[in-house]
């Protein structure tokens, strides 16, 4: 276990600096930001007054060490639009985010588990199709359309709930479902197929032939056992939800990080856009981690000294 | 819909009545599918007009109007266009970028994996680090920055998704080439001198082609959500060349006065994806049956 | 003493009374703009998004008012002592919010700042012709320019005064997220990428704001701002388009305010390579476009078609030129001519950015003139550089929109026209002398005459066809009275809410 420890953490850095690198030069490829800060008319030569004082006309080589010194001492840098912290702009963006993803993830785990479970015991029959149907519709909506419709059906037509922005506690409501259903699908499938391999196992005949009621046995063993895979799926939903925000706060105006990355890029501003990577890229490794690691907590068969 | 393969010596009269239980569900979305693609196919030969002529005197008019004699089935667009001729249209881009990212990638992904798979040491490290790196960073945010660069447009779409998406298909390949590459006869094989690009085509990719099957499917109905996606976000193909995704953003402007624009295009993308998941959920069944996903 | 006293109680009671009943009608001005201000520092970033905010926490140093005649502000008078110096008489009793007083040091201070490198300001080629300014006493300013500078003071609208010892003592970092001025209102807060709040400064020297309380809020879709301003929630909303104003205009609650600002819409044409090298295919290109089917038919009328690319409120507008009219006849004659076949191509590039409804009808009327178009689009950072590229990159022909935010010639034809400059696409060394002309002499009529010469010869030359004067758009309710100006101006004092 040690051993696997260390293997993956030396593995997530050298992922992490190669994500930072990738990201560092895609984008410099793309050109700097001197161009949109300055007004319409500006002449060449204030062009490259500006580029230098920013500091984009030296090698890349040396931007690139900098930027990695600058890294080395936990310093984000400044945006360079806003002339603000980076690390004060993510702060305030990414509670946003988690409040979008975590209500997601609610709608998802709310709705796609209980539905997951009744598919499998109810298996065969009218109810089973209904919900599969569901099931489907949710992994097959795109996000941004189904964002439309609901913002179509229940702040536009109905008047019902605000169309976007954050606005109380409501405004929450329409893109968490847009963000969740595709993550409820999923839960839904597993919790099912988990459920239907634990109904197959000899206990639960056993305990049916003894008599016991079916719910019972269903509470008591079968979730418990059926609930393995569903934990180690959740690292991996979690990590889909977060990307899945780019384009659901785009749609619904919601200032979290996904939008924030949005306009960054198109902005040019490097230093946060680098951040949000850095970011994502620690969330997803630290997520398969923590996936790995409870999957070998709670099924020790798995041993984590594996393959690479 | 069941994912559970019973392995018993079925009675040739069960086995009747299960295969059509299980084809009865799937045909309606085979149908769609292939509806999709002949409509994309002869789309020239279907759209009642060309997608791209305008008339600013017949902007936004609802379903069903006809203006001097041009009768527009779904209405039209922001700047008059026959909104169900750029629906046909649409539907061409749609399965031609997937249709040819999925290539890019499966191909690239395939061929590195097997590469990691079977020659380990070096290759190994850097094509499985290479994997880590772009799958830690959120595929649509990849998509974004690497559109950036090379700008939008057709060709770059598909370069930059098979670029973002080739990781899956190398993990998949790197795991089964580690696995039949542990098998008896492979070892025989190596023993016998066999070279390596014959040891791969002849032994490994047969093995290993199932599993990529699988994965392709799925990511095909992504790579259609991932292109509307990108033309939503304004980064997908150039106008005027119709994409779904890029109607639905600008129907998104029009909610309050032409809700058809951002309706039908969704309808299509819904239905074209449902079609691709069902049919996608049937191949795994068969091909990889102890998947849980 | 007394009687003085009574008379001011009187008065600050009626205020009060008037004020009070004002405040219980409307306390909170709801804004929506497309984007958080990019910087609060009003030396830093200038886009309308964060001068809509700042512009109302500082004082300029002259202004503009709503006719867009030049008036005084911090600077109450000036007169020029030589060719290249202007001394500027100020007002004494400005104080910033923190209750200092606002002087010549300040002036001083705050163009010094701007045009320091250190400060990186993109800003900075908008004032660095001034190359020095000086405190002659509390009240005088003087500044020196490279030369005679004809364009300060319109440069000078854009110039907010900061003051000298706040920004010295707590930073430029500080400064720009606590920003403090002597503005009509305060900031009070910024909350990242959903508002900023500025509350009114209740002892504002000139007129002060009619709400207690203003907030501009970060709504990046257009559909979203005006679903805000019909159900309440905003109260003004920025950057809509015809079709969103149309509907507005169903409502009884809303209004659409519209004025025809300094923004020339315009087709640049590379005169230097390509097919467009080619004058009679410029004239061709120039004959296809109908400007006036575009108003008509996708901006509902708002916008005024143009013939030269000033508009009546800059200083160099002539009146009178005819421009090209639409004739596709005479266009397919002339591509005929220049032997432009349908296996031309011409690459039409463009950004997200512009109405892509214009661009694709304009793409289509020169294709049904017979010419091979296709549109190439990326992001606005993308379209930038390439519109400054070399005439062998810049390809055929762009759509864009102009405006130097200061109403005068020198800033719109200068660069679009001039040799040295990396917008023009163009070689022509009788307009490149009209244009150093023009730029150099302090006489109106004499600038105009220069100007006039420019607008003949480039109408001569068509390095780029000038398509209409934009109108700028907003919604409001009902009850809010404001005159938009052409530069895009938002002074918060100047508005009013009656019931």
């Amino acid at each position: 276990m040690g051993r696997f420890l260390l293997r993956r953490l030396i593995q997530s850095a050298v992922a992490i600096l190669g994500t930072i690198t990738l990201v560092f030069f895609i984008q410099r490829l793309a050109g700097d930001p001197t161009l949109l800060m300055l007004p319409e008319g500006a002449t060449r030569q204030d062009i490259e007054t500006l580029r230098h004082q920013l500091g984009f006309d030296r090698p890349l080589a040396i931007q690139y060490l900098d930027y990695l010194a600058q890294l080395a001492r936990f310093d984000l840098g400044q945006s360079l639009v806003q002339r603000v912290p980076v690390l004060d702009i993510i702060v305030a963006r990414l509670p946003y985010t988690l409040y979008l993803a975590g209500s997601a993830l609610l709608v998802a785990v709310g709705i796609g588990l209980p539905v997951g479970i009744v598919m499998a015991v109810r298996r065969d029959t009218k109810l089973e199709r209904v919900l599969m149907a569901l099931v489907l519709v949710g992994q097959s909506m795109p996000t941004f359309w189904s964002g439309i419709l609901l913002i179509l059906l229940f702040a536009v037509t109905l008047g019902a709930m605000p169309s976007s922005g954050v606005d109380g506690l409501r405004s929450v409501v329409l893109p968490a479902i847009a963000l969740g259903a595709l993550t409820m699908a999923t839960y839904a499938r597993v919790a099912r197929t988990a459920v239907l391999e634990e109904l197959g196992r000899d206990y639960v005949s056993a305990a049916q032939a003894k008599g016991l009621l079916f719910r019972s046995v269903i509470s008591r063993h079968i979730l418990r056992n059926a609930a393995t895979p569903i934990i180690t799926i959740s690292a991996l939903e979690i990590a889909n939800l977060l990307a899945g925000a780019v384009i659901v706060e785009t749609v619904f105006a919601w200032p979290g990080l996904g939008q924030l990355a949005v306009q960054s890029i198109a902005a040019r501003d490097f230093p946060i856009v680098q951040s949000i990577v850095l970011l994502s890229a620690f969330v997803s490794i630290a997520l398969n981690l923590a996936a790995d690691i409870l999957y070998s907590v709670v099924d020790p068969r798995i041993r984590l000294d594996g393959v690479a | 819909m069941s994912e559970a393969v019973i392995p018993s010596i079925a009675h040739p009269a069960r086995l009747r009545t299960r295969i059509a239980r299980e084809l009865r569900p799937i045909w309606p979305f085979l149908l769609i599918f292939v509806g999709f693609a002949l409509i994309a196919l002869l789309a020239p030969l279907v759209a009642p007009y060309n997608p791209n002529s305008q008339n600013l005197l017949a902007r936004l008019k609802p379903p069903g109007t006809t203006v001097r004699n041009v009768l527009y089935l779904l209405g039209t667009d922001e700047v008059g266009r026959d909104l169900l001729s750029r629906l046909i249209y649409g539907a061409r881009v749609s399965l031609m970028v997937a249709l040819l990212s999925v290539l890019v990638s499966t191909t690239l992904g395939t061929v590195l994996g097997m590469i990691a798979g079977f020659y380990r040491g070096v290759a190994e490290i850097i094509i499985m680090r290479l994997v880590d790196i772009v799958l830690s960073i959120p595929a649509i945010l990849l998509a974004i920055i690497t559109i950036a660069v090379l700008g939008p447009g057709l060709h770059n779409v598909v370069v930059v998704l098979g670029f973002t998406r080739w990781p899956r298909y190398a993990r998949v390949a790197y795991g089964q080439t580690l696995a039949v590459m542990g098998l008896t006869f492979m070892r025989a094989s190596a023993f016998n001198g066999a070279g390596a690009l014959r040891l791969l085509g002849r032994h490994v990719f047969p093995n290993i082609a199932g599993a990529i099957i699988v994965v392709a499917t799925l990511e095909f109905g992504l790579m259609v959500l991932f292109e509307a996606g990108l033309s939503f976000l304004g980064l997908g193909v150039q106008p005027p060349m119709p994409s779904w995704g890029s109607i639905l953003s600008v129907g998104r402007n029009y909610m309050g006065t032409a809700w058809w624009i951002a309706t039908f295009p969704g309808l299509c993308l819904f239905l074209l994806v449902l079609s691709i998941n069902v049919i996608g959920d049937r191949m795994r069944d068969r091909l990889d049956p102890r998947s849980t996903r | 003493m007394a009687r003085w006293l009574m008379r001011f109680s009187i008065a600050a009671l009626t205020a009060t009374l008037f004020v009070g009943g004002a405040l219980a009608a409307k306390d909170v001005l709801v804004v929506d703009l497309v984007q958080e201000p990019s910087s609060l520092d009003p030396h830093l970033q200038w886009n309308p998004d964060s001068y809509f905010v700042y512009r109302n926490v500082f004082d300029n140093m002259v202004t503009r008012d709503d006719e867009g005649k030049i008036t005084p502000q911090v600077a109450t008078s000036w007169r020029q002592i030589d060719d290249s110096t202007t001394e500027f008489t100020l007002r004494s009793d400005i104080k910033f919010h923190d209750g200092t007083p606002l002087t010549a040091d300040d002036v001083v201070f705050s163009v010094k700042r701007i045009i320091d490198p250190a400060l990186k300001s993109p800003q900075r080629d908008q004032f660095n012709k001034i190359v020095d300014a000086t405190a002659v006493n509390p009240t005088t300013v003087q500044l020196k320019t490279e030369g005679p500078y004809p364009v300060l003071l319109a440069q000078l609208v854009k110039l907010s005064i900061v003051p000298k010892a706040h920004v010295t003592q707590v930073g430029n970092d500080k400064f720009n997220q606590e920003p403090m001025g002597s503005g009509p209102y305060k900031f009070v807060s910024i909350q990242r990428g959903v508002k900023t709040t500025l509350a009114r400064n209740d002892t504002y020297w000139g007129t002060k704001g009619p709400f207690a309380t203003a907030e501009f809020h970060a709504v990046p879709d257009p559909a979203t701002r005006v679903a805000d301003l019909r159900s309440g929630k905003a109260d003004l909303i920025v950057t809509i388009n015809a079709d969103l104003a149309a509907e507005l205009k169903k409502d009884a609650r809303v209004k659409v305010l519209s004025v025809l600002s300094e923004r020339v819409a315009y087709f640049h044409l590379n005169a230097l390579a390509g097919p467009t090298a080619d004058l009679r295919v410029r004239k061709a290109i120039a004959h296809a476009i109908d400007r006036q089917g575009i108003i008509d038919g996708l901006m509902a009328g708002y916008d005024k078609p143009a013939t030269t690319m000033l508009s009546p409120v800059h200083v160099g507008y002539v009146e009178g030129f005819k421009g090209y009219a639409y004739d596709p006849a005479k266009a397919k004659a002339l591509l005929k001519e220049a032997g432009i076949t349908a296996d031309t191509s011409f690459t039409l590039f463009t950004a997200p950015t512009f109405d892509q409804r214009i661009v694709q009808a304009i793409q289509q009327m020169l294709i049904d003139v017979g010419m091979k178009v296709t549109i190439v689009t990326s992001d606005f950072a993308g379209w930038l550089k390439r519109a400054q590229s070399s005439p062998a990159e810049f390809g055929e022909m762009s759509f864009s929109r102009w405006s130097c935010g200061c109403q005068d010639a020198d800033g719109v034809l200068f660069p679009l026209y001039h040799s040295s400059s990396q917008w023009a696409k163009l070689r022509d060394g009788a307009i490149d002398k009209e244009l150093e002309a023009g730029r150099s002499l302090l006489d109106p009529a004499a600038r105009l005459t220069h100007y006039k010469r420019v607008h003949e010869l480039a109408e001569a030359a068509v390095p780029l066809v000038p398509l209409y004067q934009v109108a700028i758009l907003y919604g409001a309710r009902k009850e809010l009275r404001w005159t938009p100006t052409p530069n895009e101006s938002f002074f918060i004092n100047r508005m009013k809410w009656e019931e």
